[in-house]
C-alpha cells in the first residue's frame, strides 16, 4: 500500500524543507518515495539543488527519490487555453473577453489544481512498482483547504446537479459523473489514517497556532484524522546565547506551552538552523536533527555567505515620500500573506502619520483582539478616536460579520417576498461563496474610506488582483455578470452609482501620489515569491508596488554570534534579492525580544523606522536615551 | 495526467431532446449567486425550475464558460448572440425554438409555449 504524506501550514515555516527532509529520510531507508508540489511559491527544484520540473525527476544523489514540480498557472493557463480555443472563434470579442476573466477565476484554478492533486493519489505503478511514499508539498493552509474541500462539496453540486437544474461550476452533470469516483476515491484514501497523515508545520507564533488550529477543524470536518505537528524554528541553545535571540526563546517557551494545551496531536520539535536547507548533504544532517536527535551545531552545516549591508538600503526621504499626504489625501494598503506582520505594519505606519500631524484613520480586517493587543486600544465597529493618540483614528472591519450581515438581509428578504423555503436553502447555500468575504470587506472600506476630511487612510488588507479586476468591468457587463457588490436587494439602478464608486476608488487606487501599496514580507525565499505573485497580479489593474516592508530583521549591532552572524547573512542576501525584484523603497522592522504592543512601543518604532524631520528626530533621540 | 476533469462539454451538442433551455448570462463564481447582491430575476428562475421539473418537464440551464457547445449547436441562439452580444443574453429556448431573449421568461409564458409547441 503507498502510504500519503501531505504538509501543511503557511508560507516560510520551512514546508518544503521538513518535506525534504522526509523524502531524503524514507528514500534512505529504501522506500521508494516520490516527492510532489502544486505550490506555486515552491522551491522544491532550489532545496534539492537540481532542474526538476513538470515531470517525475530521480534525484540526484539519493537512490529510491523522485519529485515533481507542477507549475499551477502554466497548468491552468494551458487548460483555459485548450478550452477557449473553441469560444475565440466563434463568439464576439466582448463575448470572448467576459469569459477570459471569468476563466481568470479561482474556480478555474482550484478544478485543475484538485484534479492533478487526485491524479496523484491514483498514480499508476511506474514500471510495474508502485511508491511506497508520496509526499505532498501542498500549497499553504488557506488554499489548501479550499483544495481538499473541494471533494465533499463536489460531490454535493454533482448530486444536486443530476437531480436539480443541471448547472454546476463544473460542466454539465454528465461530464462529471466519471471524475466524481475519482474525487470520492481520493477522499477516502484520505481519510484512512493507516493510510495518510497530515503533517502541519508551525512555529511557536500566536498566529500560527491559531492557523494551523483552524486548518484541523476544517479538515476534521472532511472526517480526516490522522494529524502530525512539526513545531518548527525552535532557538537552539547556540542561538539564544545573544540576548535578543535568548528573549525570544523565551517567548517561544510560552507559546509551546500553548501548543501543548490547544493542539493535541503528536508533535515534534525541529530547532532554527544557523542557515538555510540546500542540497542533499544538508537535507540529511537535518534528517538526523529531527529523526536521531543529534545537536544542531554539531550536526549542520550552514552556507557561507557573504554580508553585503550596502546594497538594499533606501535613504529615508524615499520611504517617508510614499507615505505622506503630499496635497492629496495618502491611501495606503499593507499586502501579503497572512501573519507576516501587515497589521503590526499598519499600526506602526498610522501611529507614524498620527504623530506627523496628519489626520489618519486605520481601518482593519484583524480580528478585534489582536488590533486591540496592538494598539493597547479597544477597536470597534465604528470609527473612534485612539485614546492616547492624537490624529488618529481605527475601525474595524469584520469580512465574516460584514459577509454574514448581507446574508442575513439577503434571505430575510427572500423570506419577506414568501420565496419557498426550498429556495431559500439553495440561496443560503450558494450565499457561501469565496468572494462574498473579500467584497464585503473591500465595500466597507470605500464606504470609510470615501468620507471627507482624512489626510491619511491606513488599511491593513489590500484586495487582491482578481477582486479589483472583477469590480473594474464595465457597468453593463457587471450587469450581466451579476457582479454585483455594493449592498442593496434591488439592484437595478443603483448598480450604475456602486460601479461608479468602485471605479473612483481603483482609479485611485492605481495614482501613485494618493495610493501606496505597500508589500509586507519576511527577508526568506517562499515569502519573497507570494509577494511577488500577489503584486504582479496586482499590475494587471494598473496597480504597483510603492514600497516594500520587510519583518523580522535582525539588527546588524546582533551579529555579535556566529549564530546570529549566519542567520543575517542570509536575510541580507534576501534583502537584496527584495530591494532587485521590486525595485521600490524599502523599510525595515527589526527582530524585537518581544511582541509588538501598546501605542508608546508603536511610537518609537515608527522613529526607528521612518524617522522624521531633523527636530523631531533629535527629539526621538532624546526619548530612547532616557528609556 | 492529461486527463483533466473537462471543464467543457466536449461532445457536440446533438439536437436537444430537453424541454426547456436556459442560455444564462456568465456569472461569477459556481452559481451565480456571489454576493453581495442578489438578482431577484435569478431565484424566480431557479423556482421556476423546480416548478417546471415538479411536472415532469425536463429543463437545462447552460452558461458560455461552461457550456460554450449548446450555445454553438443552436443557430438560432447564437444568431442573437452575434446581433445583440451579452444584451441576448438569456435566452429561452423551448423544444429547440427561441422564445424570448434579453429576460427570463415567466412560468406562465413557458407553459404556453411548453403546450402550443406540444400541440
Amino acid at each position: 500500500m503507498t502510504h500519503y504524506i501531505f504538509f501543511s501550514g503557511k508560507g516560510g515555516v520551512g514546508k518544503t524543507s521538513m518535506a525534504c527532509t522526509h523524502a531524503v529520510r524514507y528514500a534512505d531507508e529504501g522506500k521508494r518515495t516520490l516527492i510532489v508540489t502544486t505550490d506555486p511559491a515552491s522551491n522544491l527544484s532550489d532545496t534539492f539543488e537540481q532542474a526538476i520540473g513538470h515531470q517525475v525527476t530521480p534525484i540526484a544523489g539519493v537512490p529510491n527519490l523522485w519529485a515533481m514540480e507542477i507549475d499551477p498557472d502554466k497548468a491552468t493557463q494551458e487548460y483555459v487555453d485548450r478550452a477557449m480555443a473553441p469560444i475565440r472563434a466563434a463568439f464576439p470579442p466582448q463575448m470572448v473577453q467576459v469569459m477570459e476573466e471569468q476563466m481568470n477565476g479561482p474556480c478555474t484554478a482550484e478544478v485543475a489544481a484538485f484534479d492533478r492533486f487526485t491524479d496523484f493519489l491514483d498514480l499508476p505503478a511506474d514500471n510495474g512498482e508502485a511508491f511506497d511514499v508520496v509526499i505532498f508539498d501542498t500549497a499553504p493552509t488557506g488554499h489548501t483547504i479550499r483544495l481538499l474541500e473541494l471533494p465533499s462539496e463536489w460531490s454535493q453540486s454533482i448530486d444536486a446537479a443530476t437531480a436539480g437544474s443541471g448547472q454546476t461550476c463544473l460542466g454539465p452533470a454528465a461530464a462529471i459523473q466519471d471524475a466524481k469516483h475519482k474525487y470520492e476515491r481520493a477522499l477516502a484514501a484520505m481519510r484512512q489514517s493507516a493510510q495518510t497523515a497530515f503533517i502541519f508545520v508551525l512555529h511557536p507564533e500566536a498566529i500560527s497556532i491559531k492557523e494551523t488550529r483552524r486548518a484541523i477543524a476544517e479538515l476534521s470536518k472532511l472526517g480526516i484524522q490522522n494529524y502530525r505537528l512539526i513545531i518548527n524554528g525552535i532557538i537552539p541553545p547556540e542561538g539564544a546565547q545573544n540576548a535578543l535571540f535568548a528573549a525570544r526563546a523565551e517567548m517561544q517557551a510560552h507559546y509551546l506551552t500553548q501548543i501543548e494545551a490547544d493542539l493535541p496531536y503528536p508533535k515534534q520539535p525541529m530547532s532554527l538552523l544557523a542557515g538555510e536547507i540546500k542540497g542533499i548533504q544538508r537535507l540529511r544532517q537535518v534528517g538526523k536533527i529531527f529523526f536521531d536527535g543529534t545537536s544542531a551545531a554539531k550536526t549542520f552545516e550552514a552556507e557561507d555567505i557573504q554580508p553585503r549591508a550596502a546594497m538594499f538600503v533606501t535613504p529615508l526621504d524615499d520611504v517617508r515620500a510614499r507615505l505622506q499626504p503630499n496635497g492629496h489625501r495618502r491611501t495606503l494598503f499593507f499586502a501579503g500573506k497572512g501573519g507576516v506582520g501587515k497589521t503590526v505594519a499598519s499600526c506602526i505606519t498610522a501611529v507614524w502619520l498620527a504623530r506627523q500631524g496628519h489626520k489618519t484613520l486605520l481601518l482593519t480586517t484583524d480580528p478585534a483582539a489582536h488590533l486591540g493587543d496592538v494598539l493597547d486600544s479597544p477597536v470597534g465597529d465604528e470609527i473612534a478616536p485612539v485614546a492616547g493618540q492624537a490624529n488618529l483614528w481605527a475601525v474595524k472591519i469584520d469580512p465574516k460579520a460584514a459577509a454574514e450581515t448581507y446574508k442575513e438581509r439577503i434571505l430575510e428578504d427572500a423570506r419577506r417576498r414568501g420565496r419557498p423555503e426550498k429556495a431559500i436553502e439553495v440561496m443560503e447555500e450558494e450565499l457561501n461563496s469565496p468572494c462574498t468575504e473579500e467584497m464585503a470587506a473591500f465595500d466597507k472600506f470605500i464606504e470609510y474610506a470615501s468620507q471627507e476630511g482624512w489626510q491619511a487612510v491606513v488599511f491593513d488588507t489590500a484586495p487582491t488582483g482578481h477582486t479589483l479586476r472583477l469590480l473594474e468591468l464595465p457597468v453593463d457587463w457587471s450587469k450581466q455578470l451579476d457582479v454585483k457588490i455594493f449592498a442593496s436587494v434591488d439592484a437595478t439602478a443603483a448598480d450604475d452609482v456602486a460601479k461608479q464608486r468602485f471605479g473612483k476608488v481603483i482609479e485611485m487606487m492605481g495614482d501613485p501620489e494618493q495610493s501606496t501599496f505597500a508589500f509586507v514580507m519576511y527577508p526568506e525565499a517562499t515569502p519573497i515569491l507570494e509577494a511577488w505573485r500577489a503584486a504582479q497580479e496586482l499590475g494587471t489593474v494598473g496597480i504597483h508596488p510603492g514600497l516594500v516592508v520587510t519583518n523580522m530583521v535582525i539588527p546588524p549591532e546582533q551579529t555579535n554570534t556566529p549564530f546570529t552572524r549566519s542567520r543575517r547573512a542570509m536575510q541580507e542576501k534576501y534583502l537584496v534579492e527584495i530591494a532587485e525584484r521590486f525595485r521600490v523603497p524599502l523599510a525595515q522592522i527589526p527582530l524585537l525580544p518581544q511582541e509588538i504592543k501598546g501605542l508608546a512601543m508603536l511610537a518609537e518604532l515608527g522613529e526607528q523606522i521612518y524617522q522624521s524631520d531633523i527636530s523631531a528626530r533629535d527629539l526621538a533621540a532624546e526619548t530612547m536615551t532616557a528609556r | 495526467m492529461s486527463n483533466f476533469v473537462p471543464l467543457f462539454d466536449a461532445i457536440p451538442a446533438l439536437p436537444s431532446s430537453v424541454d426547456v433551455e436556459f442560455f444564462d448570462p456568465p456569472m461569477c463564481c459556481p452559481t451565480g449567486i456571489c454576493g453581495p447582491t442578489i438578482d431577484q430575476a435569478l431565484l424566480d428562475l431557479n423556482e421556476m425550475v423546480m416548478a417546471l421539473q415538479a411536472q415532469g418537464v425536463s429543463v437545462a440551464r447552460y452558461q458560455m464558460t461552461s457550456h460554450p457547445n449548446a450555445f454553438l449547436g443552436n443557430a438560432e441562439v447564437m444568431k442573437f448572440v452575434h446581433e445583440l452580444q451579452m444584451a441576448a443574453l438569456p435566452i429561452t429556448v423551448v423544444r429547440g425554438k427561441v422564445i424570448k431573449t434579453q429576460v427570463y421568461p415567466s412560468l406562465e409564458e413557458v407553459k404556453t409555449h411548453l403546450s402550443g409547441a406540444s400541440a
